[in-house]
């Protein structure tokens, strides 16, 4: 099972539960079907959004700085360049 | 130093917008109306309303940016295919 099937199979378990639940299918109390289930949707959207975002500035705010690293990295980079544009690759314009 | 406070920023502002959302959107309908915290918060329709917009804006933004991409890639092919 590849990955992407894994995701689509779990979006779609996922989907039918919420649609279910949204069609009015399973009895709840009239507040919650009519307040919050039109917006969990949206709130998972947000929370998924937020989560992302977190993840992100956590790893910026933990990132130490790598100068040595930084150099090779250049170096090995120009290397590329010139094999690559030998070989007749077009390997664009800095 | 200024990338660590952009990563504080950015962790601070995920979190604010997650709770302010959860209890705007899961917590306030069980909230009686007279309460004073309501007075934090907009009337439900824009807890909707606001990620739409977003959602529209966003998918603007990726398909314009996609579409010069593939544009000037295409004339640069064309151009290339000509000579």
């Amino acid at each position: 099972m590849t990955r992407a099937q894994q995701t689509i199979s779990i979006a779609l378990l996922l989907s039918s539960l919420y649609l279910t639940c949204f069609l009015g299918f399973v009895p709840f109390s009239p507040k919650i079907q009519d307040e919050i289930i039109p917006v969990l949707p949206f709130w998972g959207l947000i929370s998924f959004g937020s989560y992302l975002l977190f993840k992100l500035g956590y790893g910026v705010f933990t990132f130490n700085d790598v100068p040595e690293a930084h150099k090779e990295l250049m170096a090995e980079i120009e290397l590329a360049r010139v094999d690559l544009k030998a070989k007749g690759v077009d390997v664009g314009n800095d | 130093q200024l990338d660590r406070l952009v990563g504080l920023t950015m962790l601070i502002a995920a979190t604010t917008i997650f709770l302010y959302y959860t209890i705007w959107t899961l917590f306030m309908p069980f909230v009686d109306q007279p309460h004073f915290s309501h007075a934090f918060f907009p009337p439900r329709v824009w807890a909707i309303r606001i990620p739409v917009i977003l959602i529209i804006l966003f998918s603007t933004v990726i398909g314009s940016f996609l579409s010069v991409v593939m544009i000037r890639s295409n004339r640069r092919k064309a151009l290339k295919a000509k000579k």
